[in-house]
């Protein structure tokens, strides 16, 4: 009986203990994740197409980089900015015609049939090079994959490709589909596309149009003990100012790709059990630019380009329409990219009375009704910001004399009008830099890209000095001196302004408290959530 | 005059002239007022309302000032109301009193046609000549009166068929009167003060519909238009709510401004119908 007598002292020693292990992990620094739970997120787009290895875009990465894995993934301390996926080493060599990539023993694809590297082989060869929009380009003089082991995957270029380029290039370009899904029919309308089925930490489960995605946990995932959540949903909230409204109410934990509007972020960083986190966005820079048409004979005047360029008020830009979140561009590298960039280009400061000068000089005199001449310009209508510049720039553009008229067009319409027609004479566009010129930053000023191809230089500017450079450093294995050719680059086109970059930007997201592992690498939110957990 | 005081009689009718006199004022005041560009920028952005005497209901995303856009916008409102309703009534009348005087065949094919216009909600058909032709001041003034003109193409035709049948009528037919003569210099005048009773109702029609598209972004990007105040201001619905609600006030006592003075207009005319 003197057992079962519960005394003051042990009941105390007793209730300490407990309430000191529910304490200890959030003591910790380092502590364990807790498994289970459903992580709800805001999804502001519902990509048709789910295949990243053929439509490498932020949007589809956002849902299908947790089913479908790449060989290698960004990361903040990993060796040349990498961390080991699918892929566990990668090597180049000297001659740039081979890369040896050796890949994760006991990897299985969702439906239980073996990772090995003809699934590689087969992804490289027939989605990455021939379809994707991005491998296009990376991807060009890829020849063969030779497959020597079910581990080992060589590829072999027909002409030198750098090893920077294709290191650089794998976090967003090397996702792998498997091979015994997609070999038969046609690739682009295979069924997968729509429910992919890959090697990562979560299988896809469901869709419901206009409503959800649900992903369910990959039991048989590779990484120990991973992943920690049991289910993601993606909660379709088109409306950008739904998704603030819908974490306060705790509908969602996690809102990514600045669902919330920059606007909002003051007052929401204010409310209890929300954060707001600017990083894990590093390896996904945005850039803010103004294309230009240089078939229009005003534009085409390096002093005209000049002038627009010293129009803009790049602090304003990035302290109004951006509210902080962003920094002002100098030219086609952005400022946080750790390999490539250099400030030493010409820069264009906030000069009206001198970009008025310049266009007096150009020979476009100010009529009697104190315009000089007329433009067109397109605002892209894919961001607010994009928008909310495309009204600054004719209120800046004013200021010189230039009289622009906007035109608004929807999505389709708009890459129709500015990448097909050419039907613009100014455009705000924001490209993505993609941690290397090469993959879809040089495609931007490059002549002799045919018409209707998207984020491409389609405002007719032919520079060949510019394009000997871009050839030359796709060609310059060594790394030091493809760099400096990149630097070189940087310079030409702040001097020449084929276009005027503005400012660049990442995107916020705001997380409950409770969804831990929140962006720990560069590319965190199209990264694989293998190891964020929900804190109950 | 007799009208005019029976009108006034009427508070409601007071009101609505009085609002629709102030807008008038505000739209013809806005270039002297607030000369230049309404969308310059103008201050600090965000600034709330009542904060600055140069501006003083606040500026928006950009620093540009409300109040100025404010005027502004009340003219393009206006402009586009106005000149919508102008045109539906035009091609209305039209339509009406071709339909009813000629009767047969021109009636039949006439009113059908009117039917599939009126089947097809007015908002939709606007939604879609807009986004085809492209949004422009012009193109969302023809986009509204398509969708309006319907409604005094009915009453004018119901009017014609009566009036078609009076002996003045055919008097004119005696006397040797080109048929389109008789219709449009004898009977159209006379069957237009119903049709034009429909007015008011479509010109606050117009306003919303303009309001409306502009939301929707597809308003004329390059003026100040009050439905696109709104919709810029809803981006920032929980921090600067002033932005949207100065519009939607705006808007709001514009449309009640027609709908009532146009229901004065409407009751003073029964009046009269009925004292004849």
């Amino acid at each position: 009986m003197s057992e079962l007598t519960i005394s003051r002292r042990g009941l105390l020693a007793g209730s300490a203990l407990l309430l000191a292990s529910t304490a200890l992990p959030t003591i910790g620094f380092a502590q364990t994740p807790k498994k289970g739970g459903r992580l709800i997120v805001a999804a502001d787009s519902e990509p048709r197409n789910l295949n990243p290895a053929i439509v490498a875009s932020n949007g589809v990465f956002f849902i299908s980089s947790k089913i479908v894995e790449t060989l290698a993934e960004a990361s903040f301390d990993g060796k040349d900015g990498l961390e080991p996926r699918l892929a566990l080493s990668w090597e180049g060599t000297a001659d740039g015609l081979s890369v040896t990539f050796k890949l994760r023993d006991g990897v299985k694809w969702h439906d239980g049939k073996p990772f090995t590297s003809a699934d590689v082989a087969f992804s490289a060869l027939q989605i990455w090079k021939p379809l994707q929009n991005l491998g296009r380009t990376v991807f060009k003089d890829l020849e063969a994959v030779d497959t020597p082991d079910e581990l080992t995957a060589v590829f072999k270029f027909a002409k030198p490709t750098p090893f920077q380029l294709i290191r650089n290039a794998l976090p967003a370009l090397s996702s792998v589909v498997p091979k015994h899904l997609y070999e038969v029919g046609k690739i682009e309308e295979n069924p997968a596309n729509n429910a992919p089925v890959g090697t990562g930490p979560f299988k896809f489960a469901e869709y419901k149009a206009g409503q959800y995605y649900r992903l369910a946990r990959n039991d048989a995932y590779w990484g120990k003990d991973e992943p920690y959540l049991d289910e993601i949903v993606y909660q379709v909230l088109p409306d950008r100012t739904s998704a603030a409204a819908a974490l306060e109410a705790e509908e969602i934990q996690l809102a990514a790709f600045s669902a919330v509007p920059l606007a909002d972020l003051d007052r929401i960083s204010k409310v209890p059990g929300l954060k707001v986190i600017t990083k894990g966005y590093e390896g996904l820079t945005y850039q803010l630019v103004v294309e230009i048409n240089h078939r229009r004979k005003e534009l085409a005047d390096l002093k005209v380009r000049q002038a627009i360029a010293h129009a803009i008020d790049k602090d304003f830009v990035v302290k109004t329409i951006f509210l902080g979140y962003a920094a002002t561009a100098t030219g086609p590298v952005p400022k946080n990219d750790p390999q490539f960039y250099t400030a030493d280009v010409p820069t264009y400061a906030f000069d009206v009375a001198k970009a008025n000068a310049l266009l007096d000089e150009a020979g476009y005199k100010r009529a009697d009704d104190g315009k000089r001449f007329a433009l067109k310009l397109l605002p892209a209508p894919y961001f607010n910001e994009t928008k909310q510049f495309g009204d600054y720039l004719r209120q800046a553009l004013s200021a010189i004399g230039i009289d622009a008229e906007i035109v608004n067009n929807d999505s389709a319409a708009h890459i129709k009008a500015v990448y097909t027609d050419h039907a613009f004479d100014l455009a705000v566009g924001p490209p993505v830099f993609r941690g290397d010129p090469a993959i879809s930053t040089t495609i931007l000023v490059q002549s002799g890209i045919p018409d209707g191809v998207p984020f491409s230089n389609q405002g007719g500017y032919k520079n060949a000095d510019l394009d000997a450079l871009i050839t030359k450093a796709s060609e310059t294995l060594d790394t030091s001196a493809r760099t400096e050719l990149y630097k070189e680059f940087q310079k030409k086109v702040a001097a020449d302004l084929p276009l005027i970059n503005v400012a660049e930007w990442s995107f916020i997201s705001v997380a409950r408290d409770t969804v831990r592992n929140v962006a720990n690498n560069p590319r965190w939110a199209v990264s694989n959530w293998a190891d964020t957990y929900l804190e109950s | 005059m007799n009208r005019l005081r029976r009108f006034f009689r009427s508070p409601e009718a007071i009101a609505g002239a009085l609002i629709l006199a102030l807008l008038m004022m505000m739209a013809l005041a806005a270039p002297l007022l607030f000369p230049g560009d309404p969308q310059a920028i103008a201050g600090p952005a965000l600034l709330p309302p009542f904060q600055d005497w140069p501006l003083p209901l606040g500026t928006d995303r950009l620093g540009r000032d409300v109040l100025a856009e404010l005027f502004h916008g009340a003219r393009t409102s206006l402009a586009v109301g106005l000149a919508a309703a102008a045109a539906a009534l035009l091609i209305g009348a039209v339509v009406g009193t071709s339909a009813g005087f000629a009767g047969g065949l021109v009636d039949e094919v006439l009113m059908r046609i009117t039917d599939a216009f009126q089947t097809v909600p007015s908002f939709l058909l606007a939604l879609a000549f807009v986004s085809i032709v492209g949004p422009s001041l012009g193109v969302v003034v023809a986009a509204i009166a398509l969708g309006a003109w319907t409604g005094p193409a009915r009453v004018a035709r119901a009017e014609v068929l009566s009036i078609r049948e009076r002996d003045y009528v055919a008097g004119a037919r005696v006397i040797g009167m080109h048929p389109l003569e008789i219709a449009f210099r004898e009977v159209l005048p006379n069957a237009l003060p119903p049709v034009l009773a429909l007015s008011s109702v479509i010109v606050a029609a117009a306003i919303l519909t303009e309001a409306a598209l502009s939301f929707l972004g597809l308003g004329d990007p390059n003026r100040v238009t009050w439905g696109g105040m709104i919709a810029e201001g809803r981006t920032v619905l929980r921090t600067a709510p002033f932005l949207s609600i100065v519009p939607g006030v705006a808007l709001v006592l514009t449309v009640l401004g027609v709908y009532l003075a146009g229901e004065g207009v409407v009751e003073s005319t029964a009046v009269r119908r009925s004292l004849s």
